[in-house]
């Protein structure tokens, strides 16, 4: 017998690589809606200004819940990066790229490469955002166990 | 009226892969602690702060200073709870301890913190570390603790400063060296120069001996105000003499440099203030040389040298044992290995001995000691200063 087998079929949340994205269990769901329909969003505060990201549900700066959700760069340039030969975590192939992003001066993101051969990538490249399902979530409510669908985003190069 | 405190006892469970369970090696860590000064015992401790950042994770366990508490046979009255700041937890419960002594809210604490990060599969560790970043932004990104991320400040620092591949392995072959001194540390094998150079990548351009391992352990220190310890020790007093602990950013997007180390730099200032004194009157440094690029990084930004100079620092022999300041005496992470809420307890128990003169391999006339953590993504900085005098 392999495993415990009490969790057999059970879905644990501890064990989760990805964030909970149903409106259930994050106030800022909005940004996996966008995700889904090709757009990587932030928030902005009406009250000050700031933007922050990730994106919040209160500003950090003038705690103004007036939020509104404001579109990112999905291209950016790629200022450094590296690749990832051990211990990449379970969830991920090796080897796992990560990359300094300028999202076109906007912020540094530091990213995961997906779509790209070891060897391939170069600073100064153009990459773009890469939206992909993970698995979905089963998520118990009153009408029974529903299948959440997820995404995520990485980049990839734009060839 | 505020009180001086000072470190009494301290001491360490067998630290490595062990054949051992945290609650195992918690009490290895006590025994140890206790054994280090007879004269103070578990009925004279009334505080308990235990540091230990995956218990949950790795051995299912919340509430975990009670357990230990009962373990140790220690009866807190003051304080016994649990503390988490990943690699500084330990050094996060000292602070905590020292601020509830100097205040007269607890009188003689211990603060024990370790780890058990090795499980049945060994693919679990490396999975669970995705929790210790900002997991649902970074951690989803692949993003574990620290190899990628010290690998993207590596190259930068390579890039902005000219520092090299040999400068980095230079550290290693000095804390492994210094690693000697350590019986109880991960590694006891010195390295030579071309074996780190040639050693195999983990992210470029970090290679194997760039990196701490993972490792299980525990330890423990005992601090007490300045009136017990005068009669629970007959060895020097060893005071604390300033503290700081800064936070400017969590998630990899906000990280405000990569190559200067802003948090650590607001750290070191307020603890450099509150002992009076500047980073040229430290004697002995314990760094957190997660990877051997922190430590070159630190030696900048804790002000013992000018930016960018970091790796002339260790290749000049400047923080080497005869140098400018000896830093990782005992062989520091990569040498003792990482078990995150130990590690600022076993850089405590260094610096006490090279103040009170009775380290493995002595800094000789060491009054001034200091340590320091990072924590998560290079997202928080801690920093400690010890003293022979209390001013």
């Amino acid at each position: 017998m392999i495993g415990v087998p009490i969790l057999e079929g059970k879905y644990a949340a501890t064990m989760d690589l990805y964030p909970q994205q149903s409106k259930e269990f994050n106030r800022i769901y909005p940004f996996y809606e966008h995700l889904k329909q090709g757009r990587f969003t932030t928030t902005k505060c009406r009250a000050c200004g700031r933007k922050s990201f990730p994106p919040r549900v209160v500003c950090p700066n003038c705690l103004s819940e007036d939020l509104e959700w404001v579109d990112l760069p999905t291209r950016g340039k790629v200022l450094v990066f590296t690749e990832e030969v051990t211990g990449v975590p379970l969830g991920f192939e090796s080897p796992l790229i990560h990359a300094l992003v300028d999202l076109q001066g906007e912020m540094k993101l530091f990213v995961r490469i997906v779509n790209c051969q070891a060897g391939e990538l170069k600073e100064g490249d153009e990459v773009k955002l890469a939206v992909f399902p993970v698995a979905p979530v089963p998520q118990e409510g009153r009408g029974g166990v529903v299948m959440q669908e997820r995404v995520y985003y990485a980049f990839e190069p734009v060839k | 009226m505020e009180r001086n405190v000072c470190l009494i006892a301290g001491g360490m469970s067998e630290w490595g892969v062990r054949e051992a369970s945290l609650r195992d090696m918690f009490q290895e860590a006590g025994k140890a602690c206790f054994e280090d000064n007879p004269a103070v015992t578990n009925k004279d401790v009334d505080g308990l702060i235990v540091a230990s950042a995956y218990t949950e994770r790795c051995s299912f366990q919340t509430h975990l200073a009670p357990l230990v508490a009962e373990y140790l046979g220690i009866k807190p009255k003051s304080i016994c709870a649990r503390v988490e700041l990943l690699c500084a937890s330990g050094s996060s419960g000292i602070i905590l301890a020292y601020g509830l002594i100097k205040a007269g809210i607890a009188d003689v604490v211990m603060v024990a913190g370790g780890e058990k990060l090795y499980m049945p599969q060994k693919w679990e560790v490396f999975y669970s570390e995705l929790a210790s970043v900002d997991h649902d932004w970074d951690g989803a990104q692949g993003l574990g603790l620290p190899p990628p991320a010290f690998a993207m400040v590596a190259k930068q620092h390579m890039k902005l400063y000219g520092t090299t591949e040999e400068q980095l392995a230079l550290v290693s072959v000095k804390n492994r060296r210094n690693g000697l001194n350590n019986p109880r540390g991960h590694f006891r094998q010195p390295i030579d120069l071309q074996t780190a150079m040639t050693a195999r990548p983990i992210v470029p351009p970090l290679k194997l001996y760039d990196c701490c391992p993972v490792t299980d352990g525990c330890a423990a220190v005992i601090l007490a105000c300045e009136e017990k310890a005068k009669d629970l020790t007959d060895r020097p007093l060893v005071y604390i003499r300033g503290t700081g602990q800064a936070t400017l950013n969590n998630m990899s997007a906000n990280m405000p440099n990569w190559t200067t180390w802003e948090a650590l730099k607001v750290a070191a200032q307020k603890a450099y203030a509150d002992a009076g004194v500047k980073p040229g009157d430290i004697d002995v440094a314990q760094t957190h040389d997660c990877f051997t690029i922190s430590e070159i990084i630190e030696y900048e930004d804790l002000g013992f040298c000018e930016k960018g100079e970091g790796g002339l620092f260790i290749q000049e022999g400047k923080s080497d044992f005869g140098g400018q300041v000896p830093v990782n005496t005992d062989g520091g992470l990569l040498s003792c290995g990482h078990p995150f809420g130990g590690t600022g307890i076993r850089q405590a128990i260094e610096i006490m001995k090279q103040l009170q003169g009775r380290a493995v391999r002595q800094v000789e006339g060491a009054r001034i000691g200091l340590t320091h953590n990072l924590s998560g993504f290079i997202a928080a900085h801690t920093v400690i200063i010890y003293g022979r005098d209390k001013d």
